[in-house]
């Protein structure tokens, strides 16, 4: 193979396919929390009803970008007829049942007056719980069940999402408390949260961390790996303004600032919240564009699409020097 | 209105190809008026139903937005490059009383003044409307632009001294290997591109080796059994090297084909290096070995026409004393001249490695079975003729230097000294010129016979430069001073030099640049250096007018009126695959005999090129010459005289429409039946070819030279002629390449001392495009880029890293005389690490052309047209060049 | 049922883009869309050089990734091997897109124009315009289909007759007799990648 000549990248799926990800992953992630947040009870009340609040509605609006992507949206009806193999066939039927069972515990726990800890409402916590991780993960199982993109069919990549998932459903949910705080109170529950989050972004690089390795050592997928690490978006949008900054403010969230005063909590926990949802958007965009087609192999050639050059103007030297 | 939705029109129309000049037979689909799909044609032998991308993607040629649909007129007075023309659109009326007026003033001025300029890709349109109109109007000016300076000059001269054609090609379908000296013959660009793939994928398949030596890893390169690099401008001594490796370290050599169909018997005197000669007869003599005495070469007992003729053997080498002259056979002279083309001494000059010239010799020697035979059915039953299944074989790649002419001499060479040429499995004469006409006309015919010296002469050729004999060489009338360079057809090294009216003025040539005919050519990028063409020579014309297709970077710096012409779906040509140039299934395939006929009417006010060339005759008062023209040209170029009836009138008192000339024509070639209405359903008309006209050698009495005794007489002639005009004052020519032997002699690439200029370049053709018109075509340019080369500068990854340059860098080539031009590298291994290779006739920047605009590299700003930079010989271009690269901004 | 496969015999092929462009102008795909495509690979360092094109297209694998993940059934495969997008039913997910792992599905949002300047169409791109939405369509996915029109005309697929090495052969690959069972046979045919699992129906003759 000519190792200098770019491979090309799959340009089908950008924005639209990006901000669906990230709004299945911020929904599934915030419901999730905010179920298992219901389970500690009175403590995260705050923090259960925003994230109740977001998980429904942010699916939704994540579900109108699919469809805004589409060519055809028209058709967009067929779209579960074959849940035997396709993986949004399948997806329609996961995000569907997870609306039900958001919706419904919103209603039920917004509502009525059933029992925070009674039988069917854990019943149906359980179950959303269940839908919403494997809204999160049907996400990455989206991409995972791409063939032609190398670098996205590793098993890593639903992990990679639900975690992420969980670590932007931790910000939105922090950044919907930030503007519905209850005053002082409310502080403790930022600590909470600020604790949960670091906890999963940590893994988060963990997990990020382990996927590009495992990437770059697949041949196929090494070419989306070096293009990935040259983006700006990633590096320094994602890894360092997306992880490690909201990562550091939230354990000042979490440590420092147990003596400060509310605006100081909220603003630090907006602030961190806000770049770690934009980090989360980031990475899903940058594995899609970074997603480059696979190489053939063939009489011991490597053979690849190639990338256009981005200028192919190179003006002529018309005028030669008098 | 008419309801349409009721005739609902599906129909295939037989024509023929324009975008290069392999002319392939084609069918055009035309559905409801729009023509919507182009196929080759099943009964096309150039290609049997296939044809190549550029004719596939050709329907946007026709349709393409930008195409010149209304005749225009600059209204800004300024000429020259980047120069808004301020194009007006007129009426065809007012454009041809301009042009006849401009041509009358001409006329009476002195109408040597006209110069027609015309593409070599449209060459079947040139036949017609260009002679014709040259010989009415009086004028020898005339030139081809780039084709010939870099392609042909070299190849088709010494080709046609040797094979009766424009060039040579192995016998695909029994050849075992071949050795390709830059050129893509078989590989997408070259000649009867398409037939030629089918044979060499049939010949690969069946274990046939091609050597590739090219600077770079070409197409064919890449698919050929082995790729040796070599260093631009060097295969004179690559062939001389294996040549000198052939017979005096191997020792083969075909002792028969050199006795009985060359020259290399002839007794040389060693005073002057010319031939013994006969006295009574003045004929050449050779030495019978079984006699032991001298005699003329034709003289029965020591001739062979036919292989299984008998004869007595003759002296190739040693020394023999002939009227008290002590003379050598003129293969001693070779044997001992090319000792100094030692495998050592080809590889400091080729970068070829000793062992590898030595090697490949041994081969290729062996490969040639001297001495085996086949049997073919010819008209007169079975004849068994040498079977030598090797050729070398070359074109623009190899010629396109200083040394052109002997390089190609040289190239060929190799296949003479084993016997392999225009026999069962060797090199051919491409597109093969050799043949007796169809049966029942006898045309067109075209046999070579013998000069009293045996040498190969030909009736008809397609251009005025006959290969043989040499022109007598006299005092100049045209503006290049062709008349007194017999070995070329045209050159740019006087017209574009800044001193060219001095140089008129001095070889006392009475008028000037008038008015220029441009017919498709984009001369402006097609040479070289687009500055120096359009000041040193267009700027000298008054008046330019220019049949087009697009407004090209020609048209926008110096064109007065530019004429809608018919693309090449648009219009009748009743002879496109005659004369045999390029155009002919090579091998043993039928001839065919194409026709272009228009799938539509010409749109908008497009007008077919013969058609208003007859006009615009007509309305200058030359209409009966211009006849006359064209029947004084028709026996030459097309094999054979023209019937009386078939003639056109020549006292001008019938006015013949455009399609009756082209139904003359093949009536006149293929009898009353095989008329215009035939040719517009079939597209074309074929008839076997005769195996004795494919592998003509053994059954003609004609020699070819491997000595070139005449090339002494005609350089002292032609230097003592330069002497009576002080030409040396312009130009310091070194007369002595005008000599009986070949040799190989450095271009400036190769002399050049200054090490800032590292690396050498060079160009090759992409399959995609075609000379400088294809980029145009979206279809093409969007397939070029699909190749991560063509539009780039290709360059060898380790050279890249030492200089710092990366992949996809934008960077400047600068020639030592400054000249420069920029473009992105794309890296890779294929190529020899001192080199760069670019694509095509690219990087565009006429504004009328929008989808080729700025697309690849313009390579032709680094080629001069000067002396140093031209072969002395044929005057073919140096195209190689010394540059230096560094990174632009 | 035959089930159409295709030999391409790399040997053959010297990469003239010719399948390219008669698939381009037989189905008249706009910008950037090759159902047929070529390939160009090289290998080895100077001068140990190799280069070679390799000409793709669907594969009409026997076990179609593509098939595998579209929800709404919109692609297919025929009785006679043949993936097709039926335009009718396709939502345009591009799932497929990114499933198959030969490239060769397409998808375009609106037809454009290959020429710059918003100039009126000419007739021919009016034409190829009319024929693209007709058969293929926008916002949909799109593929080779082996030429099935021209097969139901009992012709060969455009870039196989165009093919002017005749390096490219179709035929059904269920009889053992015929030129496409016996190339594989005979030269050991090949398909790509085959450890993707997908058995593609287009097998290729070695290059040396
Ligand atoms: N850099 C570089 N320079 C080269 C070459 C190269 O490969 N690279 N090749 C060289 C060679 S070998 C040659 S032969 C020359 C060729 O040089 P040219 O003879 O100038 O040929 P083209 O570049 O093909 O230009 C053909 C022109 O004819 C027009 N044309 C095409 N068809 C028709 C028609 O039917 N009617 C009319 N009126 N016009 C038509 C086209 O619009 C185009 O402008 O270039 C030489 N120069
Ligand atoms: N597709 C296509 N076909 C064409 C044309 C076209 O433009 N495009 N043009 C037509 C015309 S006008 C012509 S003249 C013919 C020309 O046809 P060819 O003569 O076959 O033309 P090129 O591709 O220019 O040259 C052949 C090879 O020579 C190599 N080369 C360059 N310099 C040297 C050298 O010094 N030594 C050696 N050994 N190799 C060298 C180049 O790398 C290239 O691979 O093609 C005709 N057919
Ligand atoms: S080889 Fe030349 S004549 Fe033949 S189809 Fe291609 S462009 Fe046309
Ligand atoms: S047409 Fe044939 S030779 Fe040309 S690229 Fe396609 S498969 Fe190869
Ligand atoms: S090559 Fe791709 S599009 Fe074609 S059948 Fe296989 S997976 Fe589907
Ligand atoms: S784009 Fe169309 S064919 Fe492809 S998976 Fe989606 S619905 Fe199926
Ligand atoms: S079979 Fe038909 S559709 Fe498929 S690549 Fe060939 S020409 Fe294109
Ligand atoms: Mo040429």
């Amino acid at each position: 193979m000519d190792p200098k000549v770019n491979g090309q990248l799959q340009n089908e799926w950008g924005g639209l396919i990006a901000l669906y990800l990230f709004l299945g992953g911020v929904g599934g992630g915030a419901y999730t929390i905010a179920a298992i947040n219901s389970f500690l009870g009175k403590s995260m009340e705050l923090s259960t009803t925003i994230g109740l609040w977001i998980g429904f509605p942010a699916l939704f609006i994540g579900c109108l970008f699919l469809l805004a992507d589409l060519g055809n949206p028209g058709k967009f009806f067929l779209a579960g007829l074959k849940p035997g193999t396709s993986w949004i066939a399948r997806g329609t039927g996961i995000i569907s049942l997870f609306m039900v069972f958001s919706f419904i515990h919103l209603v039920l726990h917004q509502f009525t007056e059933v029992s925070k800890t009674s039988v069917g409402m854990n019943t149906i916590a359980v179950l959303g719980i269940i839908f919403a991780v494997f809204t999160i993960a049907y996400t990455g199982l989206l991409l995972s069940a791409s063939k032609g993109i190398p670098f996205w069919r590793s098993g890593i990549v639903p992990v990679v999402f639900v975690i992420s998932g969980l670590v932007t459903g931790h910000f939105l949910t922090i950044i919907g408390m930030v503007i519905f705080n209850e005053g002082a109170k409310t502080v403790s529950q930022f600590s909470t949260m600020a604790l949960e989050a670091s906890v999963v972004v940590v893994v988060e690089v963990l997990a990020i961390l382990f996927f590009l390795n495992a990437a770059y050592k697949q041949p196929d997928s090494r070419e989306s790996v070096e293009r990935i690490m040259q983006k700006t978006i990633f590096i320094v949008g994602y890894f360092i303004l997306g992880l490690g900054v909201p990562l550091v403010l939230m354990l000042i969230l979490r440590y420092a600032l147990n003596e400060s005063g509310l605006n100081t909590v909220l603003a630090v926990a907006f602030i961190g919240a806000l770049l770690g949802l934009i980090g989360g958007f980031l990475l899903r965009l940058a594995i899609l564009v970074c997603g480059a087609l696979p190489t053939l192999n063939m009489g011991g050639f490597q053979f690849r699409r190639i990338a256009k050059p981005k200028d192919l103007k190179p003006g002529i030297g018309l005028m030669p020097p008098k | 209105m008419i309801d349409n939705t009721k005739v609902k029109e599906d129909v295939w129309i037989p024509t023929c190809c324009g975008q290069c000049y392999c002319m392939c037979g084609i069918k055009v689909r035309r559905q409801d008026g729009v023509v919507t799909q182009i196929e080759g044609n099943p009964d096309a032998p150039t290609g049997r139903g296939s044809i190549c991308v550029k004719g596939l993607a050709s329907p946007h040629l026709l349709y393409d937005p930008y195409r010149v649909n209304y005749p225009l007129k600059r209204t800004n007075p300024e000429k020259g490059l980047g120069v808004d023309p301020k194009w007006e659109r007129i009426s065809w009326e007012e454009a041809l009383d301009t042009i006849v007026k401009k041509l009358k003033e001409c006329q009476e001025r002195d109408p040597r003044g006209v110069f027609f300029q015309a593409t070599t890709t449209q060459a079947s349109e040139i036949r017609f409307g260009v002679i014709g109109f040259m010989k009415a109007f009086g004028t020898p000016n005339y030139w081809v632009s780039g084709g010939g300076l870099h392609c042909g000059n070299g190849a088709h001269f010494m080709n046609g001294i040797m094979h009766v054609s424009w060039s040579i090609i192995p016998d695909f379908a029994h050849c075992n290997y071949a050795l390709n000296f830059g050129c893509s013959k078989g590989h997408g660009a070259g000649h009867v591109a398409v037939q030629n793939a089918t044979q060499v994928a049939d010949a690969r398949f069946r274990g046939f080796k091609n050597v590739v030596f090219d600077p770079f890893m070409s197409a064919q390169a890449s698919k050929g059994h082995e790729w040796v690099p070599i260093r631009v401008g060097t295969d004179g001594a690559l062939a001389l090297g294996l040549v000198n490796s052939l017979i005096n370290e191997h020792g083969i050599y075909d002792a028969e084909y050199l006795m009985y169909k060359t020259n290399s018997p002839y007794l040389i005197r060693p005073s002057d290096g010319r031939y013994m000669r006969d006295k009574e007869t003045n004929n050449p003599q050779v030495w019978d070995l079984v006699d032991n005495t001298p005699k003329v070469h034709n003289d029965p007992s020591v001739t062979r026409v036919e292989y299984e003729d008998e004869a007595h053997e003759v002296a190739l080498t040693g020394t023999y004393n002939v009227d008290g002259v002590d003379c050598q056979p003129a293969f001693e002279l070779l044997k001992e001249h090319v000792k100094k083309y030692t495998p050592e001494y080809v590889e400091e000059i080729t970068w070829v490695p000793a062992a590898t010239v030595s090697r490949i010799a041994k081969e290729f020697g062996e490969a040639a079975e001297i001495g085996s035979t086949v049997t073919i059915e010819t008209e007169n039953g079975p004849k068994k003729i040498p079977r030598r299944p090797v050729a070398t074989h070359f074109f623009r790649g190899a010629q396109g230097h200083t040394n052109s002419g002997w390089t190609c001499l040289s190239i060929d060479m190799v296949n003479h000294i084993v016997g392999a040429a225009d026999t069962y499995g060797s090199a051919l004469g491409l597109g093969g010129t050799v043949q007796d006409g169809y049966k029942k006309t006898g045309k067109p015919y075209q046999i070579p016979y013998p000069c009293p010296d045996g040498l190969l002469k030909a009736k008809a050729w397609v251009y005025d430069h006959i290969p043989y004999p040499l022109r007598e060489p006299k005092q100049p009338t045209r503006l290049d001073l062709h008349d007194m360079f017999p070995t070329s057809i045209y050159n740019a090294f006087t017209i574009c030099s800044p001193k060219w009216f001095d140089i008129l003025e001095r070889f006392k040539i009475p008028y000037r640049p008038d008015v220029m005919i441009n017919f498709g050519s984009n001369s402006v990028m097609t040479m070289g250096n687009a500055e120096a063409v359009t000041e040193n020579f267009l700027k000298k014309f008054k008046f330019i007018f220019s049949f087009q297709l697009y407004i090209t970077e020609f048209e926008e710096a110096v064109a007065d009126i530019v004429l809608p012409d018919a693309c090449y779906l648009e219009r009748f040509t009743p002879a496109v695959s005659f004369p045999s140039t390029f155009s002919h299934p090579q091998g043993e395939d039928d001839w065919g005999w194409t026709i272009r006929q228009p799938v539509i009417e010409p749109l908008y006010e497009r007008r077919d090129f013969n058609k208003v060339m007859l006009d615009i005759s007509k309305r200058c008062g030359i209409l009966g010459k211009y006849y006359k023209g064209l029947n004084d040209a028709i026996p030459m170029r097309y094999g054979g005289e023209m019937e009386e009836k078939n003639k056109l009138v020549e006292d001008g008192s019938v006015e013949h429409t455009w399609e009756d000339v082209c139904d003359r024509l093949v009536r006149d070639r293929f009898g009353d039946e095989h008329d215009l209405e035939y040719f517009k359903k079939r597209g074309l008309f074929t008839w076997p070819k005769r195996k004795e006209d494919v592998y003509w050698k053994w059954f003609n009495p004609s020699r070819v030279p491997v000595y070139f005794e005449y090339f002494i007489d005609s350089g002292e002639k032609i230097a003592k002629l330069w002497d009576e005009y002080k030409g040396n004052d312009f130009f310091k020519f070194d007369w002595s390449r005008f000599k009986a032997l070949a040799d190989w002699y450095p271009c400036p690439t190769h002399t050049e001392k200054d090490p800032e200029y590292d690396m050498h370049t060079f160009y090759w053709r992409a399959v995609a495009h075609c000379n400088s018109l294809t980029q145009q075509n979206p279809y093409l340019d969007e397939c070029a880029q699909e190749d991560p080369h063509v539009y780039a500068v290709q360059m060898h990854q380790d050279t890249a890293a030492e200089k710092g340059i990366k992949d996809g860098d934008f960077v400047w080539l600068e020639n030592p005389q400054g000249h420069k031009v920029k473009g992105w590298v794309s890296l890779c291994e294929g190529i020899e690490p001192k080199h760069l290779a670019i694509a095509a006739v690219a990087g565009h920047w006429g504004k009328f052309m929008p989808i080729a605009k700025g697309k690849g590299v313009f390579f032709n700003d680094l080629v001069e047209m000067d002396l140093e930079h031209t072969d002395p010989l044929t005057f073919n271009q140096d195209i190689c060049c010394r540059v230096k690269i560094y990174k632009a901004d | 049922m035959p089930q159409y496969g295709m030999v391409i015999d790399l040997k053959r092929c010297y990469g003239c883009y010719a399948c390219v462009m008669a698939c381009k102008v037989k189905n008249h795909t706009p910008p950037e869309v090759f159902w047929a495509r070529l390939l160009k690979g090289e290998r080895g360092k100077f001068p140990n050089t190799m280069r070679q094109a390799l000409p793709v297209l669907c594969m009409h694998c026997e076990e179609p990734s593509c098939l595998e993940v579209c929800p709404t059934g919109a692609t297919q495969k025929l009785d006679n091997g043949i993936v097709i997008v039926d335009k009718d039913k396709c939502m345009g997910c591009k799932a497929c897109i990114m499933a198959c792992p030969y490239g060769a599905r397409y998808s375009v949002d609106k037809w454009e124009s290959y020429f710059p300047d918003g100039l009126p169409l000419s007739e021919y791109e009016e034409f190829a315009k009319k024929y693209w939405e007709e058969h293929s369509g926008c916002g949909v996915a799109t593929k080779c289909d082996f030429c099935l029109d021209l097969l139901e005309e009992g012709k060969l697929p455009a870039c196989v007759e165009a093919c002017a090495a005749n390096a490219r052969t179709f035929g059904d690959l269920d009889d053992p007799d015929s030129e496409v069972s016996t190339l594989i046979r005979k030269y050991r045919g090949e398909v790509l990648n085959p450890e993707l699992g997908n058995k593609p129906k287009v097998y290729y003759l070695a290059p040396r």
